[in-house]
């Protein structure tokens, strides 16, 4: 199958938008509010935390909240000077949106915390594991999310059984975006 | 009627590279923009980061709420529409209104074969000799079967 035919192709699975388990998004808004937009976005890997984290930016935004999304990862870590760099940049009136806070150097993950306390809108994180803000979500996952995803996903004429999926569900431990990029090389091979 | 269209001379699909892409772009909206946008340029699909490369792009302020302009574009040396298993590099004329979200994309080829350049596939060979040959009964071939 031809790459631009395939129905798992990045930008098609980019077009499915977090599903919030057990939460509502507008519920989310008022809490983050409540937490005086200082949040933490919880869950292990491929359980929907950088999607909810642009969710939320468009949200904000909609809310007139100038926002500034920080992407942080093994390829393109945050070193302490980049950190000062983005704070030194940063104004009041912006909300810091931090995907992969865990994975910055201690050091950096202080400054940080301390100085979007006065210097920013608000600072919402996400991590893999709770404690480094106020939990806003913890992303879950489950066999029947990943089935309904891949039901939106898959042409009508080619389903993929369900046991098939719950197999491939457990197989990775329930890590949607892993189990939907094996089901592109599926496809790929047919 | 479409609200905004691309037509492209004698309908033509399939460009050589250095080719020039003559048409003309029409509208019909509810209300006045203030800009279109005429873009011609190339994004990749498949399983990775999605790639563009914008070519040219033209833009016609204050042109009332209908209309029709001509455009003509010459194409670069490269690069060719192909398609893999894993990457497809697609060609496309897009028209863009501001404000609002009207956006209407026409797809082209281009290549000195006015096909679509399809790679073949390599085949397998595992680094390893201990690799495992056949699929097993958790592969993905076996996972992917058409249901009911």
């Amino acid at each position: 199958m031809r790459a631009r035919d395939n129905p798992f192709s990045v930008e098609r699975v980019h077009a499915i938008r977090f599903r919030p388990q057990g939460a509502t998004f507008p519920g989310l808004m008022t809490r983050l509010k409540t937490l005086n937009y200082r949040a933490a976005v919880v869950g292990r890997d491929g359980s929907g935390k950088t999607t909810f984290l642009e969710d939320l930016q468009r949200a904000l935004i909609e809310d007139n909240i100038k926002t500034r999304m920080v992407f942080v990862n093994d390829t393109s870590p945050l070193s302490d000077p980049a950190c000062r760099r983005l704070l030194s940049e940063l104004t009041r009136d912006e909300l810091v949106l931090l995907d992969g806070a865990d994975l910055i150097p201690r050091s950096a993950w202080s400054l940080l915390k301390r100085h979007t306390i006065t210097h920013a809108y608000g600072l919402v994180i996400t991590s893999h594991r709770p404690g480094l803000l106020p939990t806003l979500i913890e992303c879950t996952t489950n066999p029947s999310l990943l089935r309904d995803i891949v039901r939106e996903l898959q042409p009508p004429d080619r389903c993929i059984p369900v046991e098939s999926l719950d197999t491939l569900f457990q197989r990775h431990q329930g890590n949607i975006r892993v189990c939907l990029r094996e089901l592109y090389d599926l496809y790929a091979r047919s | 009627m479409e609200k905004l269209k691309i037509l492209v001379h004698g309908d033509k699909a399939a460009f050589a590279p250095r080719e020039t892409i003559r048409g003309a772009v029409e509208w019909n909206l509810d209300a006045n923009p203030r800009r279109l946008d005429l873009s011609l340029f190339w994004y990749t699909s498949g399983k990775g980061t999605r790639d563009v490369g914008m070519v040219h792009s033209t833009q016609f302020d204050n042109p009332g709420a209908s209309g029709s302009k001509e455009f003509s574009f010459t194409l670069p040396e490269g690069p060719f529409s192909f398609s893999g298993r894993l990457i497809s590099l697609i060609w496309a004329i897009e028209l863009t209104c501001s404000p609002g979200s009207e956006t209407t994309r026409r797809e082209i080829i281009v290549s000195p074969t006015g096909k679509e350049i399809l790679l073949g596939s390599v085949p397998t060979q595992s680094p390893f000799p201990w690799g495992r040959k056949e699929a097993g009964p958790d592969s993905p071939e076996d996972i992917l079967r058409v249901g009911p």
